[in-house]
């Protein structure tokens, strides 16, 4: 089972960092996967050239060793290796950066009419969603905070600095729009498993728009410093099915316009 | 060989689009969706709507019969969507096709109308005007909006209903508050 861990063939869907993790969480977005996808085609050329230079480099520190070959060869100029060397390492760049930007700017391209808006709002050090769809005046909406669980009430089977009290509850399968937002100083909201790293801006609103694939529970944490409760500042992500998230909202709606 | 197959294959996008939209991104026009377009999209997307409108129907059939009888609120969708429900009660045989996918959908519709009847997963649509991360814009631009409407058609105007939907779903609530005393002391920054 160790062994496989490290061969990162873990069964179960991984979406929280475990310890000593080298890897990425699994994908729960199509953004996620295209970030995964392409950091492994990247890292097979990327291994492939490192191997060529480092045999280079190997061959030459044995052939001109001050021992074994006292006076190296006098040659100082080749005009031929002197253009392959530069010609090929400004070209693997640029084969680099056209499925980074393709991905990069997919990843920014709203294809489709979100589905529901939901609003992530940084504070020093917690943070408040607003599900506003649902309003029909500017006073009622559905908004509650989300604190980290402090390491004492933890209870068994909770991830230490991670879980929280208020879930953010999301369908799944469904396009979604997140505004990122704060409200003091600049926070982030970041989720590694569906490929989302969002600063939040106070005064600005910045979107981004997702589609979780799979139900499931999805870890993240701030990536901004912003103070000193900066590591208890985590983000929990629950993507319940598409007819549950309308029973879990219509529940919490209910008992507040019953008060307003 | 892969690249052989490559038009074949559906790009990221579309392969990840879900079922029901797939049936909307073919029948719908390329234009940018407002409220308008949504109504009159596809017969399917017709159905539905009428399906959600309708809490107490208990069955695609019923509602089908209960169809003539025009919505109260939005009798402009009625009125546009009538003419298919028409056609496909006189062709029920053809329409059976169509609507065996359109029971599955209406069927968890339903399931969570009995419970919500006020949920529907809708919200403030994409804007061509503002395609950047950065939608500061968007929700001011909708709240002015919603406000020159309501000043140009006069208080609970029906049709300033949607700017409203839209930059409460936009924007943070406190900014809404800002702006709303702002605008009481006529102290708001834009152009009203
Ligand atoms: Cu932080």
């Amino acid at each position: 089972m160790i062994v496989l861990e490290w061969l990162f063939l873990t069964i179960a869907a991984c979406d929280a960092a475990e310890p000593w993790q080298l890897g990425f969480q699994d994908a729960a977005t199509p953004m996620m996967q295209g970030i995964i996808d392409l950091h492994h085609d990247i890292f097979f050329f990327l291994i492939l050239i490192l191997v060529f230079v480092l045999r280079i480099l190997v061959r030459a520190l044995w052939h001109f060793h001050y021992q074994k070959n006292p006076i190296p060869q006098r040659i100082v100029h080749g005009t031929t290796i002197e253009i392959l060397r530069t010609i090929f390492p400004s070209i693997i760049p640029m084969f680099i950066a056209i499925p980074s930007f393709a991905l990069l700017y997919s990843m920014d391209e709203v294809v489709v009419d979100p589905a529901i808006t939901i609003k992530a709002i940084g504070h020093q050090w917690y943070r408040t969603y607003e599900y506003s769809d649902y309003n029909s005046s500017d006073e009622q909406s559905l908004t509650f905070d989300s604190y980290t669980i402090p390491e004492d009430d933890l209870e068994l089977g909770q991830s230490r600095l991670l879980e929280v009290d208020n879930r953010v509850v999301v369908p799944a399968k469904t396009h979604l729009r997140i505004i990122v937002t704060s409200a003091d100083v600049p926070h982030s909201w970041a989720v590694p498993s569906s490929g989302v790293k969002c600063d939040a801006v106070p005064g600005r609103l910045n979107q981004i728009s997702i589609s979780v694939q799979r139900e499931g529970v999805y870890y993240g944490q701030c990536s901004e410093i912003c103070g000193t409760n900066h590591a208890f500042t985590s983000i929990v992500v629950e993507a319940v099915p598409r007819k549950d998230y309308g029973s879990r909202v219509s529940n919490q709606l209910i008992p507040q316009t019953g008060e307003a | 060989m892969a690249e052989a197959q490559s038009d074949k294959t559906p790009s990221l996008a579309e392969d990840y689009l879900l079922e029901k939209e797939k049936q909307d991104v073919a029948t719908k026009p390329v234009e940018v969706k407002e409220v308008e377009s949504a109504v009159t999209a596809s017969s399917v997307e017709g159905a539905t709507d009428k399906v959600e409108e309708t809490p107490a129907a208990a069955a695609v059939e019923e509602s089908k019969e209960d169809a003539p009888a025009p919505a109260p609120e939005e009798s402009t969708e009625a009125s546009s969507a009538s003419p298919e429900d028409s056609t496909s009660d006189t062709a029920p045989a053809a329409a059976e096709e169509s609507s065996e996918t359109t029971e599955e959908e209406n069927s968890g519709d339903q399931e969570a109308s009995e419970e919500t009847p006020d949920i529907k997963l809708e919200t403030a649509p994409a804007d061509f005007r503002f395609p950047t991360t950065n939608q500061t814009r968007h929700c001011f631009t909708r709240y002015i909006e919603y406000h020159r409407c309501v000043a140009a058609k006069g208080e609970g105007a029906p049709e300033c209903d949607k700017f409203a939907k839209y930059y409460r779903a936009l924007c943070p609530s406190d900014w809404i508050e800002k702006w709303n005393e702002q605008r009481e002391n006529g102290t708001f920054p834009g152009p009203l």
